[in-house]
């Protein structure tokens, strides 16, 4: 490894100082307590420094955060406002959010302390997927680690209303992970994506304004303002900022979660901190982000890993997880995980998606031992035609946008079980 | 096997000077049992033994043969489950011995659905070349408490206390449950159950049925499974366990030798009933041990994530047939030696109390061999008399009347038994160790169960005769039961074989070469040739072969 490479790997999120779980008293003699001193001092120069640092939403839709804080600020300060920390995290594949808030979760508390005293936010939701204990139990008690410490009493100054933090287990549904849907789970509902507008930002959680950041989003605010938007940008590679969580699995030697510069080749992120392929073998695909993205090839070992790059190649970054895919693995059995995985998570609400990816997945069943028709097939490329744009939420689109691109790149791979007659 | 060049009589001149005698005096040991173990049994030969480098057992002592196919590449990859069929049951059962059919008959009698997939077919096992008998402490003399005294001291106390009480109190009611199965014993002028008494034992415990117990309990439990709604597999050898989301295991992938095609079968349980591993020849003996006892078992639950125990510890059965060649390795039942037949050395003498427990007596019988004081046949094989003439002596008839498969063996071996003592060497009989289980026969991985020889912690380092017929019913039942009750759990939705992966990078990073692919499947001297015959066993081509 190259020393240049080797410093380029977890250096802000996932330092492996920082990572000791709930121990406020280790964070403030560390770095902790800066970024939060500093936005004390001067609240009204948050909102800047997030702006020029151009942090995007890093649970997948990499949609700039200043602009979701800068609406929520604009909301009326006399009532209640909620912030709602996104842990659901539920995708195959995906598992950066878990080690945040089990390892470091005061870098997440403060995050959001900060994000809060920027939009006028006096109620903090930690909303975590109840599978995942070891996050949970950290949160619990990281929080109540914050109660005897001035900054609640000074923020609460600030903003004027007492400033709380909630600990909420989600249903552990992954559609739970969708803005609203959180929403209504947080609310005690079954978490059904709601219709849109109005949006939460106006009409959120109890009907008031609500901000919901993904975890890996609010950890990096106390380093921003700690170090400037200058750090922040700098931190990325070529035109990207910051940093982002990769979670490596599949077919490589070396899987996990690797905090690496945002603009980071693929290529590297593989054959460098991946170890490579395993037993050597030639790369077939990657499922990135979800995985409800259109398939990489190995034609795009070149692609930077930032948000731009990505949607470049007519697929997207999502949450960071890279699947890879070595050649001796079946792509449609892989897909057919998938949708079967989506089909399950489909809430019911639209009839679209729960027809849709069922159908989808039991024709993908069907093909994959072997009992599949041409006119399955054929199925199947109509419903990539039809669907898309059906449902209300994310979920189906992204169904869609998997089979249609693995029937794109492996047309060959759903022909070759077809029953000859 | 691992003799070297055998010093000792020849074979014809040990036979001609042999003279039947009534009694014989045991001298008194010239070792005591620690050192004779550590000198001359071959679990303590240092060579053969090394440490694990991956697994959840890593580090620990293992069988230098056994580590190399538990740190094997899998047979399969990912995509050669494409186009395979997908069938689902509750109760996936892999292994078609005593302890699968109990586990499969109680799985199916509590309404689950059941499959049970065998390697060759049903019944081809070790069950039925269990000759002496099942232990219960049935007779008013006895008490569960001394079976379980019995069994954790012969397994040197290294057995699991919780299991052998399991296995003890379990022993009376497995008697009644196979015999109301329909299994027959030997009984006496009143009906009631003979018994005799095991090496190594304070009391008359075995039931038994001629020398053919293990056959009459497979005859009765696979006509059960017959008149039963089990679905039977033949020919079916499990290559892979399916994991899922929750690091349990979810199913298989069985290949079937008729369609030479992959088939995964999803279930909401896994019963690992798959025997032992004598074929696999350790230190090159000759085994006991049924064509399929490969230790498939063994290197499917390990990478799945199961904990392994035991790993050096095996029997060799004291007595095996030595000459001629062609039955090498054939069991001779302890039964024999339970009613009183001495072993004796090239000069007639007795060296070692018959009825002391199988791995002390194996020792002695390789001491006597390794110090010449045994006889060597043309082919180099060495071993000591099995005095059968002078049972006969004392107790005229016993050999006709109750081992009348000892008097077949004889036949095919071209022996008057009664007149001409057998030549016996200890031979590769059986697995004390595998994988590790609790009462319930689950394993540390959620919905993998696993039941007789492929499970470890009953019999500790050493097992004692007729414990193993008992551990096959009464686990095989209450592996069946608790299996059953997951039949009502949702199926998983993300059922792979990506632990594999997890394998991959471990053996990659330990340095381990890839080439060798397990389970082993077949001996590997098998009459076939698996890449030709199987060609779905062997995908990509690489030699199963060292």
């Amino acid at each position: 490894m190259s020393d240049t490479k080797a410093e380029t790997l977890n250096q802000v999120l996932l330092h492996p100082d920082r990572r000791f779980g709930a121990d406020l008293e280790t964070w403030l003699i560390d770095i902790g307590g800066e970024g939060l001193e500093k936005a004390i001092e001067d609240p009204g120069s948050i909102l800047p420094t997030i702006r020029t640092a151009n942090l995007l939403g890093l649970g997948g839709s990499g949609f700039p955060t200043h602009v979701k804080w800068e609406f929520i600020a604009s909301q009326p300060n006399d009532q209640n406002k909620y912030l709602i920390c996104n842990g659901n995290e539920d995708e195959p594949g995906t598992f950066k959010d878990r080690i945040l808030l089990k390892e470091t979760p005061h870098q997440v508390i403060e995050g959001a302390m900060i994000t809060a005293l920027a939009t006028g936010v006096n109620q903090i939701v930690f909303y975590i997927n109840p599978e995942q204990t070891g996050s949970l139990e950290a949160m619990k008690e990281a929080v109540n680690q914050w109660d005897e410490t001035r900054y609640i009493h000074q923020i609460s100054k600030l903003l004027g209303r007492p400033l709380e933090f909630y600990v909420v287990a989600s249903s552990g549904h992954y559609i739970g992970g969708e803005e609203t849907a959180a929403i209504e789970s947080i609310e005690g509902k079954f978490p059904f994506p709601r219709g849109k507008p109005p949006y939460p930002a106006q009409q959120g959680l109890f009907d008031l304004p609500s901000l919901i950041n993904n975890t890996e989003t609010l950890s990096n605010v106390s380093h921003i303002m700690r170090n400037g938007a200058e750090w922040f940008i700098n931190q990325g590679a070529g035109a990207a900022h910051g940093t982002k969580i990769f979670s490596l699995s599949g077919d490589v030697l070396y899987p996990g979660a690797y905090e690496l510069p945002m603009g980071t080749p693929l290529s590297e992120l593989i054959y460098h901190h991946g170890g490579g392929m395993l037993l050597d073998r030639e790369l077939k695909a990657v499922f990135t982000g979800g995985p409800s993205n259109t398939i990489l090839t190995p034609k795009d070992l070149d692609v930077p890993l930032d948000f731009d790059s990505v949607q470049q190649r007519r697929s997207s970054l999502g949450t960071g997880a890279m699947i890879v895919i070595s050649e001796g693995t079946g792509i449609v059995r892989r897909v057919t995980e998938y949708v079967s995985f989506f089909a399950n998570a489909s809430c019911g609400q639209c009839p679209s998606c729960k027809t849709g990816t069922y159908f989808a997945s039991q024709l993908l069943t069907r093909i994959d031992s072997g009992n599949g028709s041409r006119a399955d097939l054929d199925t199947l490329i109509n419903l990539t035609r039809i669907l898309p744009g059906s449902g209300r939420c994310h979920l189906l689109d992204g169904a869609m946008k998997l089979l249609d691109s693995s029937l794109y790149h492996f047309m060959e791979e759903y022909e070759q079980p077809l029953r000859s007659s | 096997m691992s003799q070297g060049t055998a010093v000792g009589t020849i074979y014809q001149q040990a036979l001609e000077d042999y003279v039947p005698l009534l009694e014989r005096p045991l001298p008194e040991p010239s070792l005591e049992t620690g050192k004779l173990l550590k000198q001359f049994h071959p679990d303590y030969i240092d060579s053969s033994r090394t440490r694990l480098e991956t697994g959840v057992n890593r580090g620990d002592s293992c069988h230098v043969q056994l580590a190399q196919i538990l740190q094997s590449d899998s047979r399969i990859n990912e995509a050669d489950l494409a186009g395979a069929a997908t069938i689902n049951t509750d109760v996936l059962v892999i292994g078609g011995g005593g302890a699968g059919c109990a586990a499969a008959l109680i799985a199916q009698q509590q309404g689950a659905h059941v499959i049970l997939a065998t390697k060759l077919r049903l019944g081809d096992s070790n069950t039925v070349m269990a000759e002496g008998g099942i232990q219960a402490s049935i007779n008013k003399e006895d008490s569960p408490q001394s079976h379980f005294d019995d069994t954790l001291k012969a397994g040197h106390h290294h057995g699991n206390p919780d299991l052998i009480a399991e296995l003890a109190m379990d022993g009376p009611d497995t008697i009644r449950w196979l015999i109301q199965q329909g299994m027959q014993f030997d009984l006496d002028e009143f009906g009631d159950l003979l018994t005799r008494r095991a090496g190594g034992t304070s009391a008359e415990r075995i039931c038994f049925y001629r020398d053919y117990t293990g056959l009459e309990m497979m005859r009765v439990l696979r006509e059960a499974v017959h008149n039963s709604n089990i679905d039977v597999w033949d020919y079916s050898p499990t290559v892979e366990l399916l994991g899922d989301d929750m690091k349990g295991c979810s199913g298989a992938v069985i290949s079937s030798l008729k369609t030479r095609k992959y088939i995964q079968v999803n279930a909401k349980a896994v019963v690992l009933a798959t025997g032992g591993i004598g074929r696999m020849h350790l230190n090159d003996f000759p085994t006991s041990n049924h064509f399929g006892a490969t230790g498939d078992g063994l290197v499917l639950a390990y990478r799945i994530g199961a904990a392994l125990r035991d790993l050096d510890s095996f029997q060799y059965h004291p007595t095996g047939l030595a000459h001629p060649y062609h039955l090498a390795g054939m069991l001779i039942t302890e039964g024999v030696r339970s009613c009183g037949t001495y072993l004796l050395n090239n000069k007639g003498e007795r060296f070692v109390d018959e009825l002391a427990a199988r791995d002390i007596v194996a020792a002695a019988i390789i001491r006597e061999c390794k110090e010449g004081r045994g006889i060597v046949t043309e082919d180099n094989q060495s071993g000591v008399w099995l005095d059968t003439p002078g049972i006969e002596l004392r107790q005229p008839g016993i050999l006709r009347k109750r081992f009348p498969k000892l008097m077949r063996l004889g036949d095919k071996a071209e022996i008057d038994i009664t007149q001409k003592p057998m030549l016996i060497y200890p031979t590769l009989h059986y697995q004390n160790g595998g994988i590790v289980i609790n009462e319930q026969c689950e394993t540390e991985v959620p919905g993998l169960f696993c039941v007789g020889e492929v499970s470890g912690g009953i019999h500790g380092k050493n097992r004692l005769m007729g414990n193993a017929l008992l551990e096959i019913i009464s686990f095989g039942r209450k592996a069946g039961l608790a299996a059953a009750k997951r039949r009502k759990n949702k199926r998983s939705s993300q059922l792979s074989i990506e632990h594999l992966n997890q394998l991959r990078r471990e053996l990659t990073t330990a340095e381990i070469s890839l080439d060798y692919q397990g389970p082993l499947l077949f001996p590997e001297y098998a009459k076939f040739d698996l890449d030709l015959d199987y060609v779905g066993l062997h995908r990509n081509r690489r030699s199963h072969r060292r």
